[in-house]
This record gives C-alpha cells, structure tokens and sequence, in this order.
C-alpha cells in the first residue's frame, strides 16, 4: 500500500516548512532513516526521514514550496503502485473549504497567479469590477465576505491577492495592506464608494523596481520575537567601560597552555561568557523572566547563557548550559561546535532553547559600542563591543590603556537600575579580576 | 450601592415586587417552611404568611399547572423549581399551556407568571441534574427566556419578569448564588427584557456569553488584553427576545465573533446566534463564527469529565486567535 510522506512537526513553533533540496529521486528505493529531502524550518534546515521502507514514487513538491504541518510531500509504495488515491484524498483536503490544514498549493498556485488574466496587455481596463473575478476553473478563491465586499468596493480582482489566513484564505486584513488603510470596516454600512482606488497600471516593459526576495522562515522568526520584545519589553541601557589590559594578559597565558595541550583557543568571548554566568549566579534578579500570561517571574536556579551568532541567513542564538559551571577550555570548545553548527544550519531545538541570558558581540566589526533588543523571555541582553588601544590616566601619567565598552538591556519591568547596575559591576569585576573565573 | 450576595438579589426583587402587589405570591418545594433549597427565599415565610410563599409536594407537573391556572384568573405566581431539570416533568404545562394559551385565546387570557430556579451544571451532579434548559425553552413563541449572570442584572430582570404578563423561564445558577456584587435597591427600578449588556467594549473580536459562560468570556478577554487584542464582550441577558442588534453592530465592528454557551451544541443558543450572523452580517464577516460549548454528551458525574464537558476558557481562547488569524 503507498504511503504518504508528510511535513513533520519538527520544533514547537515551526507552522510550515519549505523543502529546501530533494535528495532522493523519484524511482529510488529508500529504507527507514533515509533521509530524502532537506526541510528548513523556522530555526534550522533538517534532514526529512522516511520510517518506512519502498520507492519514492512521487516527489509531490518542488524545491522551495512550502508545506504546512501534515502537508503531503511525497509518496512512497511498491514500483508501480498506483497513488492516485492519496493524491486525490490530500487534494481532496485542499478542496474543502473548512479542511484543516492539508498542503495548499492549488490555493497557492491561483492566488499567486498574476492578474489581468486575459485580454490586451496594452491598457489595463481601469474600471472597477463591482464584482470581484473568480479564478476560472477548478483553483476556487477562498476569500471572507469581508474581504470580498471590501475587495469588490475598491475594485480589487481577488486572483491578484495573495491570502495569508488558514489554506490561503483572503482576509480583511490582505485587502487593507493593499488598499493602504489603517484600520477599515466602519460599523455602518456604507454605500459603495464612488471612487474606488484602481490598481497600479502596469508599465510597459520597465525595469521592475526592486527585487522581491522571499521571507525565510528564519526572518520572519527573528521579525516576530524582536518585534515583541521590543514593543513589549520596556528596554533602559547601561554602560561600563571595562579595563580589559589584565584579561588580555590573562587570555593570552591561558591560550599558551591551551596550545600546548592541544585544547581550543579561549576568546574574549569565552571569557565574557563565563564572566556572565558567574555574575548570573550572584544576581538570580537578573537570570530570570518576567512571564505576564503565567502572571509570574522566574528566578531560574540553572544559568545557560546563548552567544548571537550571525550567519548568512540571519542569526540564532545557541545556548551553552550550565555555564557557570563549566570550564574555559569547555565553554570555548562548545561555542566554537555550536558556532559551526549554527552556520551549517544543523541547530537541535535543544542547542537554541532555554537560554537564561543572552550575549551579542560585535567587537570583531569594530563596533565599539551598541545597544542590543533583549531575546525573549531573558530579562537582559549584554551588547560587547571592540577592544580599544585608548590613552588612560594612570598616576597621573597619560598612557596606553586597553578599554572595551559592555551595554547591558534590561527589561525594566523585571530588572530596575540598581540591580542591573550592581549586576554589571559584578561582570566589570570578573573582567579586570580575571583570575576569579577560575576560582 | 449596597453589595448582596445573588441570591439576596433574587429575594429582593420578589420582596419588593410582593410588597408592591399582593396579587404576586411564591411556590415551590422547599421554598417556605425551609428558607429555600439554596436560601433564596430565607425570611420570606415570616414575612408574608402561609397564603404568599406555599411549601408544595414534589409535583411539578401539578405546581406549574396550578400556578397557570392562578395566572389565568389574575394572580401573578412565581414558581420556583428546585432545579430546571426537574421541570422537565412539567413541561406540558410550561410548553403547552403556559406558552399558548394567550394565543390560543386570542388573546383572552394573559399568562403573568415566573417560572425560576437554578440552571445548567453545578459541579458533580451527574447526567440529569446538570442539563441546560434555554435553547429547549426558547424554541417556543409565547416564553421568554431570561439568563443572568450577576446580582444586579438579576435584581432588575427579575422584577420586570414578574411584571411582565408573558410566561417568563428565569434561570439562575447554583454555583453563582454567593456571588457577590453591587445592586443598585430601588423598588422602581427594573431592566428592560431584550436589552444586552455590553460589558465590555472592544474592537478584534465579539465574545458572547451568558451567565457562567459570561465570566468565561471575560477571563478570555483579560487574556486576549494582555496580549494587546481588545475583545468586545456581550451579555445577552435575555435569551429570547434576543438582543440581536447589540451583537449585529458589535461583529459589524470586529468582523468576528466567538459564542461562548453552556447548552449542548446541537440546536443551541450558539447555533442561533451563529445562524443569524451569517445571515445578517455576512459581508461583516472576516472568519467563521465560533462556538465554544458543553460537549456533545450527556453531562458526566466524574470531577475531571465535568470539567471538561463545560466550556473551556482555553478553548475560548484559542477561538478568538483562530477568528482574528493570530497565533
């Protein structure tokens, strides 16, 4: 019997995910555990799976469609098989107005659909449909009656809309993004406006204007939560301006030994991590969340610090636990794999999860101070900047110093001044007393 | 404003309304010699005799009867069930001469009567004893439907029933008889029949409810607020006549809208209420109208079935983000 292959659930907030690269082709035997294709979700690209054994003997989508959860991707079964019964049930799924999620792409397809869909490409018929056009054919536009009455009011052709609700579902708020309000629908019934906004007449052959570069999941992630957190989350700022010349001292002694017994080079990084987890310790108001919907804050008792880590396609923030417990040698070598691992796309759920507190450097583009959005539920965010070769005062002699500035977020509604203030001064401590971080 | 439990509400409403006229008198089981079943009619013996607060057998079907019978020949009785399942043994009364005899009569006979007590589910009290009765009584021209869900709303609908000269289904609720709240005492003063209360102003999405339901509604609008979503809320108040422009002009606002409703689904008060939205509001409509109510089953008596037979805020909850394509 053939078998259906369908979008796994593969993190907790992952809604759809987009068939980056097939590795398998149609007509391939595969076994249980092979891997066929790569999935990107909204954290990471994974490796799709087959649990059972047979011929791949459809790849329903192409690479870079994207799948809702228990969207149909591709059928296994017995050379020859015929499939068409699933295919059927899972278009069949699509159909259904009220079906809950099963792959989407007919709806995709026609809503995508440019418009003008026949007719002189010359003048665009400027005059408004009081009735919008329906795709002709099988691809049904699902639209609400309010989008439909709004988009008939402004003389918008629903096939040229492209619905963001459930299965691809046109809804008041994809006909207002087009016809630019604010917030529509008055309470009254209004009588059809007279004058409805015509669509943009197409230019002739011109240069398009921009290029339209899809959004990844991973964007629409780092949008959604920084947006979040910065609109929720009432941020304040401070600085330190740490004396760094004994942690330089420190660090390359360290790495001396590092070499000779073969370990990973310890960063400033590494030791700023470090440094953090240990102030963490001491200052639980700090490693902590403020959680409105639980109507609770959490004191957590475990410190895991995350380091940002820029990759091409935007940023992530692994997680190394337990850090205050754990050695230099051992935190170095666990950033460095995580690192590698966040660039390669290979991320677990378990490697960005749970984080406590979070660091972001930009010291290595030269940047010598920045502010960073705290990464939500941590309560504060530290934004390292660049070692500076700065003239300091010392005895009351001018001479070279080595200084790196520290910006510490704070969510205000956990965090106030003074304990993100001692907090701080904790770290500043760890910094110019390196030796500590051994102790 | 002086604050009273529920059911001191409900009993200074019929105080106030006996004291105004004598031709009102009360009945029921429990209701005299015993202070009420749930202490509604504590004092009220004492107060105005043997003749106006009438202890009777276990006998709905005679009770209701006999009070028609009294409502017909001018008297203003209000019959007290000790729960509205029990009226169930009555309901050829209720149903059939209570609600037609005005129209059979042309007329000729007014029915001013109240039939009260508590309603729906009250914890572990198994299949029979938990039913919800308004979408069976609102089914029938010639009854009115009244649903409360605080002391004031019950204070002032309740007087208006009792003077009111149609047949009225007043239900009340076991689990919100202590509930607290303020009641604005005023002999003259009453709240119209077929006036909702919007109790809650708000612009992404209409919830609805009545009595318990109404404080589900309100728990998932503070939750939805957290989240900067402002739900409308709506207390129907009276089921039927149904205050329907109230919620026409509220889902012409939001573009959606969730019913939150303890009767069993099938044909329920919901199921009206989604019914007419989509026939009145239906190019208001930015997603499907929602219903969150009893399951489909016969009440259960376990503590955890129970639960999760009645509404759930959660799943409440969980509608509105689904209606506003939020997640």
């Amino acid at each position: 019997m053939a078998i259906p292959v369908e979008m796994p659930k593969m993190s907790d907030t992952m809604e759809e995910g987009v068939l980056v690269a097939w590795l398998a082709e149609e007509g391939d035997a595969v076994s249980a555990g092979d891997v066929i294709a790569q999935v990107e979700t909204d954290k990471a690209t994974m490796d799709l799976e087959v649990y059972d054994d047979g011929v791949l003997l459809k790849r329903v989508i192409e690479e870079g469609d994207a799948v809702p959860i228990g969207g149909l991707i591709a059928v296994l079964g017995k050379e020859g098989e015929d499939i068409s019964d699933i295919l059927a049930k899972y278009q069949a799924g699509t159909a259904e107005a009220a079906a809950s999620g099963d792959g989407a792409e007919a709806e995709a397809e026609a809503a995508d659909a440019p418009a003008a869909p026949a007719g002189g490409d010359g003048a665009p018929a400027a005059r408004p449909e009081p009735v919008p056009a329906t795709a002709e054919g099988e691809g049904r536009i699902k639209a609400s009656p309010l989008a439909r009455r709004l988009a008939g009011e402004h003389g918008i052709d629903l096939a040229a809309v492209s619905g963001s609700g459930p299965e691809g579902r046109i809804i008041k708020r994809d006909i207002e993004a087009l016809i630019g309000a604010p917030k529509a629908a008055p309470a009254r019934p209004e009588p059809a406006r007279p004058e409805p906004a015509r669509p943009e007449p197409r230019p002739a052959e011109a240069e398009p204007l921009y290029e339209a570069v899809p959004i990844s999941q991973m964007r629409k992630t780092i949008a959604r939560r920084l947006a979040e957190s910065k609109f929720t989350a009432p941020h304040f700022y401070l600085q330190v301006d740490v004396n760094v010349e004994p942690l330089v001292a420190f660090r390359r002694q360290l790495n001396e030994l590092a070499e000779a017994q073969g370990r990973a080079k310890v960063s400033f990084n590494d030791l700023i991590t470090k440094a953090c987890a240990l102030a963490l310790r001491q200052h639980p108001q700090v490693n902590a969340s403020y959680l409105e919907k639980e109507g609770e804050i959490r004191q957590y008792k475990a410190v895991h610090v995350a380091v940002a880590v820029a990759i091409d396609e935007g940023l992530v923030t692994p997680v190394i636990r337990h850090a205050d417990q754990k050695g230099l040698a051992q935190i170095a070598e666990e950033t460095r794999a995580l690192a590698e691992k966040a660039r390669d796309r290979k991320l677990q759920p378990e490697d960005y999860t749970g984080s406590t507190f979070t660091t972001s450097n930009l010291g290595m583009f030269g940047i010598e101070e920045f502010t960073a959005i705290i990464n939500p539920p941590n309560a504060c965010i530290l934004a390292i900047g660049a070692i500076r070769d700065v003239p300091v005062v010392r005895d009351g002699e001018v001479v070279p110093g080595k200084r790196m500035k520290l910006t510490l977020s704070c969510d205000h509604r956990i965090v106030d001044g003074a304990v993100g203030a001692r907090f701080l001064a904790t770290l500043q401590q760890y910094l110019e007393e390196p030796m500590n971080l051994l102790l | 404003m002086p604050e009273m439990q529920l059911r001191e509400a409900i009993r200074a409403a019929m105080t106030e309304e006996m004291e105004r006229d004598e031709t009102i008198f009360l009945m029921g089981e429990e209701v005299a010699e015993y202070n009420g079943a749930y202490k509604v009619s504590e004092g009220m013996l004492d107060k105005f005799g043997p003749k106006r607060v009438i202890d009777t057998p276990i006998s709905e079907n005679g009770f209701a009867g006999l009070g028609i019978g009294a409502a017909m020949n001018g008297l203003r009785p209000i019959i007290e069930f000790m729960t509205f399942n029990f009226s169930f043994v009555a309901i050829d009364q209720i149903i059939n001469n209570a609600a037609k005899i005005r129209y059979m009569s042309g007329g000729q006979f007014k029915i001013p009567i109240v039939f009260r007590g508590p309603n729906g589910a009250a914890g572990q009290l198994a299949a029979t004893h938990s039913t919800s009765v308004e979408s069976i009584y609102a089914i029938f021209p010639g009854l009115k439907v009244i649903s409360i869900s605080n002391p004031d709303d019950a204070y002032g609908l309740l007087k208006s029933a009792i003077r009111d000269d149609d047949p009225v289904i007043f239900l009340e609720s076991e689990l919100m008889y202590g509930m607290k709240g303020h009641v604005d005492l005023d002999p003259e003063r009453t709240i119209p029949i077929g006036k909702a209360r919007i109790a809650r102003e708000g612009e992404d999405v209409t919830i609805i409810g009545h009595n318990k339901s109404y404080w589900v509604a309100m728990e998932v609008a503070d939750r939805l607020a957290h989240e900067g979503y402002s739900a409308e809320v709506i207390d129907p108040r009276t089921i039927r006549p149904l205050d329907f422009d109230t919620i026409l002009a509220s889902v012409k606002k939001t573009n959606r809208c969730v019913v939150i409703d303890e009767s069993n689904p099938y044909a329920s008060i919901a199921s009206e209420i989604g019914f007419r939205l989509q026939e009145q509001a239906f190019d208001y409509l930015d997603a499907p109208v929602m219903r969150i109510t009893a399951k489909d089953v016969p009440a259960p008596y376990a503590k955890n079935l129970i639960e999760y037979y009645m509404p759930q805020a959660d799943d409440a909850y969980e509608a509105c983000k689904k209606v506003m394509y939020v997640n």
